[in-house]
């Protein structure tokens, strides 16, 4: 956190305030930590770790999130970064990115993001016997401040 | 798209094999030697080769060519040496060999493994559980330009270590996706011009910018978190792959790649982070040159040599490749 801290990175979501309700604990203005699913139950284990249902106000908590520890709030997902058989044990190390208020942008195409194509029988040929089915987009994805993006990388347990 | 031609090219041997990327995940391919095709050829060689999905990795159906009257067996079906589709997008590692009995304390080490280790000059390998170097551990390293054979290769890059015994290591057959790509640094001179060597073949051109990491394990702290600009690059293959940056490290810490004991620590890193617009132009380079591109591709290998598709030393090949309506094997 002092590597984003002292960057000045902005923190991405406002802290949660405590409020008066058994088992919750008040949650900090926070950075988005990025990560795969596997880490769940890794994240649990960890000393300080606030589940998102001990928020004051779970409602808050984005879908993907998992929980929280100290400035961040880790969001989740099966496709998360994985480096395979990197570790000197040989096992799969987790990518866990920690990024701050935009640390990263994705530029706009315009009138080309992403479309989903669907073409009926009849554009096929003149017996209509085929349809098709893709999808085309461009995407310029850029980090904007390599200071804001740090990635702590772990093991499983 | 019914049995479309959806590409098709040409490309003159160098005797190794190549990899062509094909749009569209291609159903059927062919290739064309025109240069043996061409020659008088008393033994039968190959000259035209064929593919279609349903055909295994690595096979072919040839069409040989012999002048010699009573030549027989013109056509063939292999199941090696022929034609393999890959996809870099999936990044698959190679398998684990618990194979290495020693690593050398040479200036450069060499790694020495029971078996026949099937590696090629300049090939990736990952190094894991080598014991009494587990500095080296899940780093990856280009191997064997200065020594290869089926029971040794070099890690060019990297510096003299102490001495170890057993380990293991994988192939790494791909490439990370996106270029410019991250590296691992082995080695930083203390220098007006800091000159810095990386484990892998680094593909920099001079004018592109990086992040330093540099952990405290390594000893140049002073070097940690530097946004560089690359002046020049070296990449011969026996002694080089280093980028020379514009930071005067002369009077920095010296830089100590850490010992076995050490481990683990987190590598010290270049990590790409864009372009100095104005260095680059002074320094003749593209000014484009930070772009962020995607190098995955699909398409197929063809193996090189004699009889195989993507021919011998100096061989001109054509190749033309299509997609099917519908494949239909049962």
């Amino acid at each position: 956190m002092r590597a984003l801290l002292g960057a000045n990175a902005y923190t991405i979501l406002d802290n949660i305030e405590g409020e008066d309700k058994f088992g919750t604990a008040p949650v900090r203005d926070a950075y988005f930590a990025l990560t795969h699913t596997d880490m769940t139950k890794d994240l649990d284990a960890v000393d300080g770790f606030i589940q998102k249902n001990q928020y004051p106000s779970p409602m808050n908590a984005l879908r993907s999130e998992w929980g929280a520890i100290g400035n961040l709030r880790f969001l989740v997902s099966s496709i998360g970064s994985i480096t395979k058989n990197a570790s000197n044990l040989n096992s799969d190390v987790y990518n866990i990115f920690c990024v701050g208020m935009e640390a990263y942008a994705c530029i706009e195409q315009d009138g080309y993001s992403a479309q989903f194509i669907y073409r009926p029988p009849v554009y096929d040929g003149p017996l209509a016997l085929n349809a098709s089915v893709g999808y085309k987009f461009s995407e310029a994805p850029r980090i904007l401040n390599d200071l804001w993006v740090l990635n702590l990388r772990s093991t499983l347990s | 798209m019914d049995n479309t031609i959806i590409q098709q090219g040409r490309f003159t041997s160098t005797g190794a094999s190549v990899r062509v990327p094909i749009r569209s995940d291609v159903d059927w391919m062919a290739v064309y030697n025109v240069t043996q095709a061409a020659a008088s050829q008393t033994t039968a060689i190959g000259v035209k080769y064929y593919w279609q999905r349903g055909f295994p990795a690595g096979a072919k159906w040839s069409t040989l060519k012999s002048n010699s009257a009573n030549a027989a067996n013109l056509e063939a079906y292999a199941t090696t040496l022929g034609f393999t589709l890959f996809d870099t997008s999936l990044q698959t590692v190679g398998s684990l060999n618990a194979t290495i009995t020693a690593i050398s304390g040479a200036a450069i080490p060499v790694v020495s493994n029971s078996g026949t280790n099937g590696i090629a000059v300049g090939d990736v390998v990952r190094i894991t559980n080598a014991v009494g170097g587990a500095q080296l551990g899940g780093i990856d390293f280009t191997v064997g330009y200065n020594t290869l054979t089926s029971g040794t290769f070099s890690l060019d890059y990297m510096p003299q270590i102490v001495a170890s015994t057993t380990g293991d290591w994988r192939k790494i057959n791909f490439q990370p996706l996106f270029y410019p790509r991250r590296r691992v640094i082995t080695n930083i001179t203390t220098a007006s011009q800091a000159v810095v060597t990386l484990s892998v073949v680094h593909q920099y051109i001079v004018g592109q910018s990086i992040r330093m990491v540099v952990p405290d394990v390594f000893g140049m702290t002073e070097m940690d978190g530097i946004l560089a600009n690359i002046v020049a690059v070296d990449e011969t293959p026996t002694t080089g792959n280093t980028i020379t940056i514009d930071v005067d490290s002369s009077a920095f810490t010296t830089f100590a790649f850490p010992l076995t004991a050490i481990s683990p620590f987190t590598p010290a890193e270049t990590v790409p982070v864009g372009e100095d617009t104005s260095s680059a132009l002074a320094l003749g380079a593209d000014i484009l040159a930070d772009a962020t591109v995607n190098r995955g591709s699909i398409g197929m290998m063809l193996q090189g040599g004699s009889s195989c598709p993507a021919g011998a030393d100096n061989d001109v090949i054509y190749w033309v490749a299509g997609k099917s309506f519908g494949v239909d094997n049962l």
